[in-house]
């Protein structure tokens, strides 16, 4: 557990002294730890793919809100007529 | 990191930020994609692409705003519309034909990865979404998932970023040798 903060505060660049020292020992000590450093990199640009994805879904929702719902019909025909009643 | 947020930690509470913002700066900014030459979608994917680059600047918190959010959001749709126009005009039809070589290489494996976080892995990514990208207070992501305190929440982040990285190691070793 402790090994996985360890490499997050790594890779975001927020060791403290004490910390780096200790992890720059464990990279000599432990040779599959390069391995596991990029994978954790991996992970986190995985983390943000599907983040990003899921925050698009969100988006697209208040969209379809704005554009179906009864109430928003004034705010959907000024936008609707900037495009279609030209 | 984390910091108090406008736009609240549950996707109803952003989907009532995300309407707000839809309804202060959207008509401006399909305005001024319309007076371009665009269409309605071309102005909606702009204006989307703006959201989301303007939610990561509010969730790193690396970002004071000194303009008002819909003057904010306009230039960056300007932006993008700007710089979509010219890589419209640019791109060639071979270059075209490279993209969509190199997209079809890769999409295979992640978008299968993908898949599985998607379904097998969600409760791990959601946790991890909250951390990493939505970067919320910790206490409020234990109340969110139901942790009985910080501490619980936050060894279960260390715990789904461990298991997520080994399911995306085997997956990906697995998938490479599938395509190959």
């Amino acid at each position: 557990m402790n090994e996985i903060k360890l490499i997050d505060d790594h890779l975001f660049g927020v060791l403290d002294p004490a910390d780096a020292l200790l992890f720059d020992a464990m990279l000599i000590l432990d040779n599959t730890l390069p391995e596991k450093i990029v994978w954790q990199q991996n992970t986190h640009a995985t983390i943000q793919q599907y983040s990003r994805k899921k925050l698009k879904a969100e988006i697209e929702d208040a969209h379809q809100q704005l554009f179906s719902k009864p109430q928003h019909q004034r705010f959907r025909q000024k936008i609707l007529s900037l495009f279609f009643n030209r | 990191m984390a910091q108090q947020n406008n736009f609240g930690s549950t996707p109803a509470q952003r989907e009532q930020f995300f309407i707000s913002l839809y309804k202060k700066a959207f008509p401006k900014v399909a305005g001024y994609v319309g007076k371009m030459g665009g269409s309605f979608d071309e102005a909606k994917d702009i204006f989307q692409d703006a959201l989301v680059i303007y939610y990561e600047k509010l969730t790193t918190g690396s970002f004071e705003l000194h303009v008002n959010e819909q003057a904010y959001l306009l230039g960056i749709s300007r932006h993008l519309w700007s710089k979509k126009f010219k890589e419209n005009v640019q791109q060639t039809d071979l270059d075209a034909a490279f993209d969509a070589i190199e997209t079809k290489v890769q999409e295979p494996s992640s978008a299968r990865l993908m898949h599985y976080l998607e379904t097998a892995g969600a409760k791990c990514m959601e946790i991890l979404k909250a951390f990493y990208y939505d970067n919320l207070p910790v206490n409020t992501i234990a109340t969110l998932f139901g942790y009985s305190g910080t501490r619980s929440a936050t060894v279960q982040k260390y715990k789904c970023m461990e298991k997520v990285r080994e399911t995306i190691k085997e997956k990906s070793l697995a998938y490479e040798d599938f395509i190959e």
